[in-house]
């Protein structure tokens, strides 16, 4: 034969592992770069990745895959999709635009992370593509949103999102920067390609994918599964990473850190994509509640991912597996009632006809989110939009950085979990989040969250527009309601025939 | 809420739209994508004294290397992942087609076996100094102050496992032909032992060890890689000519292209950082500093190729060559 098949030579291209000489191998591999698990060089070289690809493959078949999305938004690139969609699909690109194209920029530094720390030589040369990988989903989710910048202030946020103290940003540069920037490479491996990508990520953007093409949106939608398509091969990278830590005794480690690394991606999404997919997705259009999305797509999944590993449910699998039916609605009432303070404009999603959606499923709704909607709705009919907007700052987690809530109306649960350390009072919105903070306090008692900034005096002036400012948010910039209110006009004609009645 | 000015949407990003040119593709995909740089206590959202919140704010920003706008920074060739790999997808192409069509010529049954065991001890031992590079430029990626200068450094990195899988494919393709000569099985025996090696080994791993972003930059390309092309690649490509080994001379040459981009990527970087006064001073001490490991490296590999004249003395003239071009 000609050519050699990749077999013949791959494991060639990953014997790469040498003795040094002229430094030492922890000043080669500093630890607290490479992973304070004391295992040499050779523990890591069993080091097999799942999914193998070589360079000539790569180049080859990323070079296909971005002719085929350019080529789609080329082609879509006339047809009026942007002017024509639905608020809510626009608000849920802004969204997902801003929170994510820069992170998965920032993700190709993890990767080189483990490109250059990992003591397994395999996991280098995946980490190699899979840098490769994010510098495309970066470069991509910026040139698409791109198109739009002309035609709404709010698609500048695409790029400008990471670069604020708008509080959705903090809280996702909080996740991100703990679990990918700030761990050594065994960590990240772990912490971002197994239990975020693996875990959440690549069912996520089927979803999105999904939900894209139902909104009519194929260039969204191609772009989505295009990137989808990237994931599963450094998703793979944690995975034999954490069986050479189970065969050397680190499971304790291994599991802490996809424990905190879960919990986290489970905070993040409840306020990224539940309210999505259960308030500004049209009611048409919805497939399954983020609920139903959760148990199918994600519980079922890592479940089977975590034990095929070896490794045990989280601790607080319970307190989550109770979680996917509240905490989302709690984060979309917060961020809807603070809509000046998002980049995207959020869809109430509160019509009759959306409540008893919500209501099966959700059994409760109408009696605990319901009550709250239900001041809410009155003061728009009303009139009194002024009660419609805040005037002070929720509180916030000292981990999740996210609003501390619970159930209200007739099922109120909302509470703190309070912190005292060094002197200093934290709260926290879970059980779970005190024990991620418990578990490396010197990781996260220095941070202010925003509420403890406005506190400090750091927020001038000490009122919401001073926040707004702080936020690096302005007017043509600020969210306000997706369809301009317009679906309060069935809850005043009610009014109307209630009146008539 | 105030009465404020309601902000209109722009023809670009916010961040670009001061210009009056139009953004290309390579500045909307590139350009000011680090965030670490917002905040100079904290560079990422946690522990302001987190070990890796130090590490960026002693290695990056405290780097006595020193620039106003450090993402004014533009790759001369701007590069996105997109061209990326419609550039080396096409050079791939050619490259396997070499392996292709010299292994139909049967052409490593007509190579010296003499020439074999030199292949076995210079060439093939490179993937792990290939695999050093890659190292390398992964580090300085993933601490430079500007995502321009992050991202050369990542094709940069993806380049060298190119080489590096060139190598390995050499490698096992040399093994079939000439299966008592240890192709696949001795080359981290020649890597640590073999004096003709010692030099580089000992350059890469102190350069990989380079924890100061502004050192590493500049030794890595502006020391290590030019030594280890002039030598590795071009010194040993003529060698391969000279005995008959036109695979190797080409595969060689096809390397050198990506060279020849790292280069024009590092000489626009190393113009951007002369204008700040002080940098040419502090980059030439430690050229100075380092220049000595790099040509005792070159000295060491060219004194195993006998059949170059003056291997070692054209290489080190070509490294200085290539800084001297830069002004430095």
């Amino acid at each position: 034969m000609a050519v050699l098949n990749r077999m013949d030579w791959y494991d060639l291209a990953r014997t790469t592992n040498w003795t040094p000489k002229y430094v030492t191998e922890d000043e080669l591999f500093p630890p607290m770069l490479s992973g304070e698990f004391g295992l040499p060089l050779s523990a890591w070289e069993k080091y097999d990745e799942p999914y193998k690809q070589t360079y000539p493959e790569y180049v080859k078949v990323q070079r296909e895959k971005d002719a085929g999305a350019y080529s789609v938004k080329a082609a879509l690139e006339r047809s009026r999709i942007f002017e024509n969609a639905d608020p809510g699909w626009k608000s849920v690109m802004k969204a997902h635009y801003g929170a994510i194209a820069r992170g998965e920029y920032a993700a190709a530094s993890a990767e080189a992370r483990m490109m250059r720390f990992s003591k397994a030589p395999g996991m280098r040369n995946m980490a190699t593509l899979g840098c490769m990988d994010e510098i495309r989903h970066g470069q991509m989710q910026l040139y698409f949103p791109h198109e739009h910048v002309s035609k709404d202030r709010q698609m500048d946020w695409a790029f400008k999102a990471y670069d604020t103290n708008e509080w959705a940003m903090i809280a996702a540069r909080h996740f991100f920067d703990d679990i990918m920037m700030t761990r050594d490479a065994i960590s990240v491996s772990i912490m971002l390609t197994f239990s975020f990508e693996t875990g959440f990520t690549n069912m996520q953007f089927l979803g999105l994918a999904a939900d894209a093409a139902e909104a009519g949106d194929h260039t969204f939608a191609n772009l989505i599964s295009s990137i989808q398509t990237d994931e599963s091969r450094h998703a793979q990278i944690g995975g034999p990473a954490l069986k050479v830590l189970i065969e050397n005794g680190h499971k304790a480690e291994a599991q802490k850190r996809v424990d905190i690394a879960v919990w986290g991606a489970w905070k993040l999404f409840s306020v990224l994509t539940g309210p999505i997919m259960d308030y500004y997705t049209p009611l048409a259009h919805r497939k399954q509640s983020f609920k139903e999305f959760m148990e199918e797509w994600i519980v079922a999944q890592f479940e089977r991912a975590l034990t095929d590993m070896g490794l045990d449910l989280p601790w607080y699998w319970d307190i989550f597996l109770k979680d996917i039916s509240q905490t989302h609605h709690g984060m979309h009432l917060g961020s809807y009632f603070w809509r000046p303070t998002l980049w995207w404009n959020p869809a109430a999603g509160v019509t009759p006809d959306e409540r008893t959606w919500l209501e099966e499923k959700y059994p409760g709704w109408n009696d605990t989110w319901g009550q709250c909607w239900d001041v809410f709705i009155d003061n728009v009919v009303d009139g009194n939009m002024a009660m419609t907007y805040p005037e002070t700052l929720p509180y916030v987690c000292n981990m999740c950085q996210l609003p501390i809530l619970g159930t209200p109306g007739k099922g109120w649960n909302v509470k703190d979990y309070p912190l005292e350390y060094n002197g200093r009072l934290y709260h926290f919105g879970s059980e779970v989040d005190r024990w991620v903070f418990e578990q490396d306090p010197e990781r996260y008692a220095g941070h202010l969250s925003i509420v403890d900034r406005f506190l400090a005096g750091m927020i001038q002036p000490m009122n919401l527009e001073g926040a707004l400012a702080y936020m690096n948010l302005a007017p043509g910039e600020m969210g306000d309601d997706a369809h301009n209110y317009a679906w309060a006009e069935v809850y005043r004609a009610l009014r109307e025939t209630r009146k008539a009645g | 809420m105030t009465e404020a000015q309601v902000l209109k949407p722009q023809k670009t990003w916010s961040h670009l739209a001061a210009r009056r040119r139009k953004p290309s593709e390579y500045e909307i995909v590139s350009a000011n994508l680090h965030y670490n740089d917002r905040d100079p206590n904290a560079p990422y959202e946690l522990s302001p004294g987190l070990f890796m919140n130090e590490w960026y704010k002693k290695h990056t920003f405290g780097t006595a290397l020193k620039h106003a706008d450090w993402n004014a920074f533009r790759d001369p060739e701007e590069v996105v992942y997109r061209t990326y790999n419609l550039m080396q997808d096409g050079q791939e192409t050619y490259v396997t087609g070499l392996f292709d069509q010299f292994n139909q010529r049967e052409h490593d049954k007509a190579i010296d076996p003499r020439w074999a065991g030199t292949l076995a001890r210079l060439y093939t031992p490179a993937r792990y100094l290939f695999h050093t590079l890659q190292m390398a430029s992964a580090y300085v990626g993933q601490v430079s102050p500007a995502s321009t200068i992050t991202n050369c450094n990542y094709f940069q990195m993806a380049d060298s496992l190119r080489w590096l899988s060139h190598t390995a494919y050499r490698t096992r393709e040399l093994s079939n032909t000439f299966n008592e000569t240890g192709f696949g099985l001795d080359e981290r025996r020649y890597w640590e032992e073999d004096a003709a090696w010692q030099g580089f080994r000992e350059l890469m791993e102190r350069a990989l060890t380079v924890w100061d972003w502004g050192e590493a930059i500049v030794v890595l390309n502006l020391i290590a890689k030019p030594a280890i092309e002039e030598t590795v690649l071009r010194r040993l490509g003529e060698s391969a000519r000279h005995n008959g080994d036109m695979l190797l001379a080409l595969l060689t040459d096809a390397q050198l292209i990506d060279s020849a981009r790292h280069r024009r990527w590092i000489a626009a970087f190393v113009r951007m950082a002369l204008e700040t006064p002080g940098n040419l001073e502090l980059i030439q001490g430690w050229i100075a500093k380092w220049e000595p490991l790099a040509d005792k490296a070159i000295d060491a590999y060219c004194g195993a190729l006998p059949d170059v004249s003056e291997a070692a003395a054209s290489a080190r003239a070509a490294t200085r060559d290539f800084r001297r071009s830069l002004g430095l």
